[in-house]
């Protein structure tokens, strides 16, 4: 078992499907001989060929929709869009054709494909590096959408990305690519997709993230429990189908929910947890649920970056409105 | 300065608008009897076609789009094409479809609104009509490099329209199947219409083919109003591609005999004398003039081989009425492997106002 | 322009030669009438007018081929229902005109503040019998926390339960809040030097024709306001509430037209009324419509009061105990018997100075022996 960063954790999941499933195919733009500019993809073209690891032409929409393609064939592609600022060109395969194509030919033809993708801010980066394009996505029927928040998580749920017979975009915070490792058993397991990830217990307040704000949300919970307050933290993982069981589960317990997302705050992911909230769990609540989120601004270049991320502050704050409430 | 590259485009032609032969037919056209299984293809399609329109007329098939004119480009395609190759339509080729298998029920169920219509139970792994223009060609070229990963010799063959050559999508599929010489075939159905933007207006380029050279692969013309001339350049391109010598692009030039769709009216836009001499350059009776002069076909066997195009034609619709619309939960089938917990709720609420059985509204 | 198109001819045919037009452009016809003659693979037939209209344009000409679908003939007209408007699909046509009222910008009307607290302490103040509006909040924003209706649940505890208002006592609770809410109330004090008083003087009865006099000098006090329409209704009789205690609650009967009746009449009414209310025989008639009101509270105590004036009648006479009092008489120091007397009014509709001479002349027949 290695300590691995995210990125690393990428990469042996990658490796691990290529070399036990001869479907699989990589193909994105710089992964083959560079390795993918994260290196997401470093070594795996020369173990496994350039027929399968493929550095295609500057094309995003021809890479979503050559995807299909194979996979309408019986291929597993696993496309890299470099960062998630390129990923809307890839939009009208996916929502017109890769999330319908089981259903409207009635399951005679199907789409395992994975749209893999850097995403989110934090990174310095020049301008449209910095999206968190999940609600977009996740708004598609008949699509999975995954963030992992953790290099284990990474593994196990791009394992399991691979694996599932539907298209599944795979979102992977650039921000934690190398921020920190962690134990990874490299030994093929995937994690359930579907289901969120308690990954801290409390009893006071329940904090939902996912992504690189389960960072902040984690060192909140600490400064919070300093005080004494015992926040629940879950990890949402899979943001499309949701697990609102575990949720509102949770909620049940601690009566008080903030919710922490990096992407903007309109109909974003966190209004949908929310309004099922209050569908469905309105009377388990104390205090109403906050939302911690990215402003409804144009993600500003990084000199402002810092104000505009959901930070520590701004979810204690949070969190001390519900207790206040209550 | 010099020249550092010129291009040219072919323009390949058998039959003139008379059913003359211009220059010596290919080799599986010698015996003019061989040509009667083309012929029939494309008068099944047309009585198809004919009828479509007509259910559409009357309430009982949404909106259709008629293919009529261009009835040689897909059965020319799908005659070279093998059963295991897989075929990429736009939603105009109906007589590439019917020949590889789909049925006229199966058709008449899409655009009737089903989506059983795209179960085809032949052609398993042809796409179905696809409504996003040019998109197709991506998933083609997909297609053919799992086909060319896998060693397998088989073909990727898809067909848009003289407006889907204007798309990106169209561009980079050729493109990015250039850069693998993937066994693909891209075959433009240059009816001269883009809804009501003629092919003046769609794109500077005096051919569509030459487009082929922008992404390094061959193109050519072809007189897609002639079955022989395009199911002979089809099989040069797909025997091109089987033996991985990569993608060709070929124009096939006909012409919009109809609207664009049934809801379209192309009064409003074209000139009806331009359609009428379009009419004299149709498919269908250059090649019963041929063959009726090669005395391997006659006005009587014509007479039977409509009457009896008509009766399959009757016999799929009385089929095609017959079969009750889905139920309720079909909604929820086939969105995913399993239907996730998550959904559950969903579905018992679609079921709670399902109308009452027999109750069915179309 | 409406295109008539080249019908299914049957059996499969796809197309037709023109041999004859029977109709040319500018003819008016009618259904069913042949337009033209073609021939087809099997015989000449006939195609008829799918519609009357006049014909504005032919398409082809004898000898042409026309295919299925073709154009055939045009017909003049509005309403060019061959224009579907769409290439996919079914845009429905709607003949209706909607009449829209104007709607509000923003939100609609109504909707009044509402008792701020989350469903978990709704159903807690629920469970312990806790009404909401009696709880002062004490969270953030004036929600009413679970602490505070569990402080509230012990506090009524102690105190027993709530007893609900009935019947009179909820009546005068009503009508004061809406008093309240709706009267701008002013109050003008004055006391009626009434030494010169025989002795039984029946005080109820001279104050009544106090109230009568001032009445005569300002009638604008004996009046009817409806405040949402701001019209007033000066009444010429005078129909005057009178209040009365009872334990059960505040009782105000009406005795009619007091201007017209004499001191034996009013006498007698007034203790038929006063036996009518005890024996709560009294018929809601007798309860309604009086155009002032006089409140003898001094009976029990109290000199100088600001008692409500309830819409809507613009003015209350209170009376308060009569008492003896030092006052200056020519001069020196001397004891009077005084009636207090407090007059509120609805500012509304009644000036200071119309009170003012109310008052003055009331005071003046109060300090008249007889």
């Amino acid at each position: 078992m290695a300590d691995l960063n995210l990125v690393e954790a990428v990469n042996r999941a990658l490796a691990y499907a290529l070399a036990s499933d001869p479907a699989v195919v990589l193909l994105g733009e710089d992964i083959g001989v560079n390795g993918g500019v994260f290196r997401a993809t470093v070594d795996l073209q020369s173990r496994f060929g350039a027929g399968r690891v493929i550095d295609t032409p500057l094309a995003e929409t021809a890479i979503a929709g050559a995807a299909i393609g194979m996979a309408a064939m019986g291929l597993r592609p696993v496309a890299e869009i470099q960062f998630t600022g390129f990923i809307y060109p890839t939009l009208d395969h996916v929502l017109n054709h890769a999330s319908r194509l089981r259903h409207r030919t009635r399951g005679r033809l199907t789409c395992p494909l994975v749209i893999r993708s850097p995403c989110g801010g934090g990174i310095h980066a020049p301008e449209h590096h910095s999206e968190s394009p999940e609600a977009l996505f996740a708004h598609i029927p008949g699509l999975r959408v995954v963030m992992p928040s953790s290099p284990a998580r990474a593994y196990g749920l791009l394992l399991a990305a691979i694996r599932d017979p539907d298209p599944v975009i795979f979102l992977e915070p650039t921000r934690l690519y190398r921020l920190f490792r962690q134990p990874v058993e490299d030994d093929g397991e995937a994690l359930p997709l579907d289901s969120c990830f308690t990954v801290r217990d409390g009893t006071d307040v329940t904090l939902v993230s996912w992504g690189a704000a389960l960072q902040e949300a984690q060192a909140a919970a600490d400064l919070l429990a300093n005080e004494g307050v015992m926040a629940e933290v879950i990890d949402v993982a899979t943001l499309k189908p949701l697990d609102m069981d575990t949720i509102l589960a949770s909620v049940a317990k601690t009566g008080r929910c903030v919710i922490v997302h990096e992407a903007p705050r309109t109909a974003g992911l966190g209004a949908e947890i929310a309004a099922t909230i209050a569908e469905r769990g309105l009377y388990t609540l104390l205090a109403p649920v906050q939302r911690v989120t990215g402003y409804d601004v144009v993600v500003p270049l990084f000199r402002l970056e810092n104000q505009y991320l959901p930070s520590v502050a701004r979810i204690v704050g949070a969190v001390r409105k519900t207790l206040e409430a209550s | 300065m010099s020249t550092v590259a010129q291009f040219h485009v072919d323009y390949t032609q058998y039959l003139d608008p008379d059913g003359e032969p211009v220059q010596p037919l290919p080799a599986f056209a010698q015996d003019a009897s061989a040509l009667l299984p083309l012929y029939r293809a494309m008068v099944l399609t047309r009585a198809f076609d004919s009828k479509a329109v007509a259910l559409q007329r009357t309430g009982k098939l949404g909106t259709f789009a008629s293919s009529v004119g261009q009835e040689a480009i897909g059965v020319g395609i799908a005659s070279a094409m093998r059963a295991e190759d897989a075929l990429f339509p736009s939603y105009r080729d109906h007589a590439a479809q019917l020949l590889r298998g789909v049925t006229m029920t199966e058709s008449l169920l899409y655009w009737g609104g089903d989506e059983r219509g795209s179960d085809f139970q032949a052609a398993r792994h042809d796409f179905p009509n696809c409504v996003p223009i040019g998109t197709q060609v991506c998933h083609a070229a997909g297609a053919a490099y799992a086909f060319m990963l896998r060693r397998e010799p088989r073909v990727a063959v898809t067909i848009f329209g003289d407006g889907g050559t204007s798309k990106g999508d169209f561009y980079e599929a050729m493109n990015i199947a250039g850069v693998w010489q993937a066994p693909l075939v891209l075959v433009v159905n240059d009816n001269q219409w883009a809804i009501s933007v003629p092919r003046a207006r769609q794109t500077a380029a005096q051919t569509l083919a030459q487009k082929a050279i922008a992404a390094g692969i061959e193109g050519r013309q072809v007189d897609g109003n002639d079955v022989v001339a395009v199911h002979q350049v089809l099989a040069e391109a797909l025997d091109k591609a089987r033996r991985g010598g990569g993608p060709t692009l070929v124009e096939a030039l006909s012409y919009r005999l109809g609207d664009h769709t049934t809801a379209d009216d192309a009064t409003r836009y074209r000139d009806a004398d331009a359609v009428n001499r379009a009419w004299e350059c149709e498919p269908l009776v250059r090649l019963r003039k041929y063959l009726m002069r090669m005395n391997v076909w006659d006005k009587a066997q014509d007479a039977e081989l409509g009457k009896a195009c008509y009766a399959q034609v009757e016999a799929a619709v009385a089929d095609y009425l017959a079969i009750a619309p889905p139920d309720t939960s079909a909604m929820f089938d086939h969105l995913y492997a399993s239907l996730p917990r998550a959904m559950r709720e969903q579905l018992d609420m679609a079921l709670a106002f399902a109308p009452a059985a027999g109750n069915h509204h179309g | 322009m409406k295109i008539f198109k080249l019908p299914d001819l049957g059996e499969g045919l796809q197309e037709a030669e023109i041999i004859e037009w029977h109709v040319k452009a500018g003819d008016a016809i009618e259904a069913d009438r042949p337009l033209l003659s073609v021939e087809t693979a099997k015989a000449i037939v006939d195609i008829p007018s799918p519609q009357p209209g006049r014909i504005e344009k032919l398409f082809g000409r004898p000898g042409d081929i026309v295919h299925l679908g073709a154009p055939l003939v045009a017909f003049e007209g509005a309403g060019d229902d061959s224009d579907a408007g769409t290439v996919v699909g079914k845009v429905e046509v709607g003949a209706r005109v909607v009449q829209e009222a104007p709607s509000a910008l923003g939100a609609g009307a109504g909707g009044a503040g509402a008792v701020k607290a989350m469903p978990a302490v709704r159903a807690l103040a629920r469970k312990l019998d806790v009404d909401l509006a009696m709880v002062t909040p004490s969270g953030a924003d004036g929600v009413i926390t679970a602490a505070d209706v569990q402080r509230v649940a012990k506090v009524l505890a102690e105190v027993g339960p709530a007893e609900v208002l009935r019947g009179v006592r909820r009546a005068m609770a009503q009508n004061m809040a809406r008093a309240q809410s709706e009267v701008a109330a002013a109050t003008v004090i004055d006391d009626a030097d009434i030494h010169a008083w025989p002795a039984r003087t029946d005080v109820t009865i001279r104050l009544i024709r106090a109230l009568v006099a001032g009445c005569r000098v300002e009638p604008g006090l004996n009046a009817w306001y409806e405040g949402h329409t701001g019209r007033r209704h000066v009444v010429g009789k005078i129909d005057l509430g009178i209040a009365v205690d009872l334990p059960e609650g505040l009782f105000v009967p009406v005795l009619r037209d007091v201007a017209h009746r004499d001191a034996a009449d009013l006498r007698g009414g007034l203790e038929r009324m006063r036996a009518d209310i005890r024996a709560r025989t009294i018929p809601p008639e007798e309860m309604r419509g009086n155009t002032i009101t006089l409140s003898n509270f001094g009976m029990i105590a109290g000199k100088y009061a600001a008692p409500v004036v309830v819409p809507p009648t613009v003015a209350i006479l209170g009376a308060g105990r009569i008492h003896d009092a030092v006052v200056p008489a020519d001069g020196v120091p001397a004891v009077h018997r005084i009636l207090p007397l407090s007059l509120t009014f609805d500012h509304r509709v009644v000036t200071g100075g119309e009170a003012a001479r109310f008052l003055a002349a009331v005071i003046a027949d109060l300090q008249m022996a007889q």
